[in-house]
């Protein structure tokens, strides 16, 4: 039976897709899936999700490998086994606020999609924060006085720039990362070790 | 009315085969020499999270008592069997439990377990009983396909001793290990200790396999006396279990998640879906607590796992004996003349299909 692997939909997704070619894996059936949420190739089944819904099926083994952005780890804590970094999807996680806006003298309000990083971070920093979750569009919160700051992934920094935003402070960065479902690393070790060697080897692609 | 998440109604098959899972684990733990015990079901938070046991209290089911201490729901079996054997004083060495414990932390907060403890025993034969207990069991209940994984704590606290890390980065690399995270390992390794270190923890990580493919390490860990006796215990212990019936599958990288572990680690999975069916090692650290020091290891049995896998093909014939209170006492004298079916006696059929057989009583029937 092949290996399945769960990635997640979106730009990680092509990037994957090219990541793949350059490994020589088959990757038509990918390109060409219109609305299909899953695919088989020569050598893999996918399935095609959301990022925290991709560490949801790995965790639960109905995915055998996953392909994942780090942030969605980092948020998740999924009990998977989390192997290693890919090389794609670089972001830095970042706590953003209103060009020339100073932090008012009492308790901060942070909006965020990330709400359990956004806690572990002020909680480092010895600070206790509002944080307000919202699901998307974050960039607009402080600019309509829902909150002081944002904490957020930022890659380029442009969505940032264009909505009048600066960074304040940049405290990790992640990659894309291969995880495993615990039982299926050790169980189709034989099918998912090479698998799992390529991905490792191939630093740099074009 | 409405259910927690987590919390369910169990009818009919499910709970029989649960029921028929305890069942045979009784026989084959009293059959082997084990002595019931059981624990209450409400125990003090700290039985769990105090520092030789480790668990964190926000996974535990808590409230405040009367007086203001925090009393939680049973939320591990070894832990309270240890607390309730070292109040025992009992010459006993070899306990089984079966029953709930409830957890915070995990899908489903009440799962069912059943369990082993052997204590004050020579620990090649604690072990081995364990892991044969394991497969006597899994043989009762008719499932081959599974897998017998054997880790040893010693390995990674060999291979991180010269490293001198401090208890927060030794988390962090306990947490990596765990995760097969093997950038945060290296990361970690390098900055504590050389490249060397650093790629021979790593390596770890991938070490996991049968036997015949763990065997490389005994040459590339000849010159380490304590990893060399950790390998061929692992292999000693892996050969009385493959000449028993049962798989084996070596993980050298598996750390404990749990501080009281000490040695070597169980776990076994169900090869058809993964799933993992029970899990244990040996904890002679737990006894600390009790300033006992004593050789104790064990397993615990997920029965919720164990029994969706069991066969059920004792498909009894299903008899109604359509009676009246007039003839209800002859219907159950009926009864007796069924002995291998499952009799019931209605006064009214509501569900004809629901029955193999039919049988009406009149007042003439004898």
């Amino acid at each position: 039976m092949k290996p399945i692997i769960a990635l997640t939909k979106g730009r990680l997704e092509k990037q994957f897709i090219k990541f793949l070619q350059s490994l020589n894996y088959e990757v038509e059936p990918i390109i060409n899936k219109g609305r299909k949420l899953r695919v088989e190739t020569d050598t893999f089944q996918f399935i095609f999700a959301k990022g925290p819904d991709v560490t949801t099926y790995v965790e639960h083994g109905i995915a055998d490998l996953g392909i994942v952005g780090g942030d969605i780890i980092a948020e998740f804590q999924p009990d998977v086994f989390n192997l290693f970094p890919l090389p794609f999807g670089h972001c830095r996680m970042a706590v953003a606020t209103e060009d020339g806006k100073v932090w008012p003298n009492q308790k901060k309000k942070i909006a965020s999609k990330y709400t359990g990083i956004t806690k572990e971070y002020f909680r480092n920093k010895g600070e206790s924060v509002d944080i307000i979750k919202l699901e998307g569009s974050v960039e607009l919160a402080p600019i309509l006085g829902l909150a002081d700051g944002i904490v957020d992934i930022v890659e380029t920094g442009t969505t940032l720039k264009e909505n009048g935003l600066v960074v304040q402070e940049e405290f990790f960065s992640f990659s894309a990362r291969c995880i495993a479902n615990r039982s299926s690393l050790k169980i189709k070790r034989d099918v998912l070790t090479p698998i799992i060697e390529s991905f490792q080897k191939q630093e740099e692609y074009v | 009315m409405f259910l927690p998440d987590g919390s369910q109604d169990e009818i009919g098959l499910p709970l029989n085969n649960k029921a028929k899972a305890t069942e045979l684990f009784r026989k084959v733990a009293t059959e082997r020499g084990f002595k019931a015990i059981s624990t209450p079901v409400v125990e003090y938070a700290k039985t769990f999270t105090n520092t030789h046991v480790g668990m964190k209290l926000h996974s535990l089911l808590k409230w405040f008592n009367k007086e203001g201490e925090i009393e939680v729901l049973r939320a591990d079996w070894t832990t309270a069997v240890a607390r309730a054997i070292s109040n025992q004083k009992s010459k006993q060495t070899k306990w089984f439990y079966e029953g709930s414990v409830f957890r915070n932390d995990r899908e489903g907060i009440e799962s069912k377990q059943a369990g082993i403890e052997i204590i004050r025993t020579e620990p090649f034969l604690g072990e081995a009983e364990s892991v044969l207990t394991a497969v006597a069991y899994l043989k009762e209940l008719e499932i081959s396909n599974y897998l017998i994984e054997l880790g040893h704590t010693g390995i990674f606290e060999e291979l991180t001793n010269s490293l001198k890390l401090d208890s927060e980065t030794e988390e962090r690399l306990l947490d990596a290990m765990h995760d097969k995270r093997r950038d945060i390992v290296y990361e970690i390794a390098i900055d504590y200790g050389s490249i060397q270190q650093a790629e021979q923890l790593t390596e770890l990580i991938d070490a996991y396999g049968s036997v015949d493919q763990l065997k490389k390490y005994r040459s590339i860990w000849k010159d380490n006396k304590r990893l060399t006796r950790i390998l061929n215990h692992l292999i000693e212990l892996a050969n009385v279990i493959e000449s028993n019936g049962g798989e084996v599958l070596l993980d050298l990288g598996r750390v404990k998640n749990l501080p009281y572990y000490c040695g070597v680690m169980f776990k076994g999975y169900l090869k058809e879906n993964g799933e993992s069916c029970f899990s244990g090692g040996r904890y002679d650290k737990l006894y600390e607590q009790f300033d006992e020091k004593v050789s104790a290891v064990g397993l615990a049995f997920d029965i919720d796992v164990l029994a969706t896998h069991i066969n059920n093909n004792e498909r009894k014939e299903s008899i109604c004996i359509v009676a009246s209170k007039a003839t209800h006492i002859q219907a159950e004298q009926l009864r007796s003349n069924y002995p291998n079916a499952n009799v019931d006696i209605q006064y009214e059929i509501k569900d004809s299909d629901a029955y193999d057989t039919i049988i009406h009583v009149n007042e003439n029937t004898n």
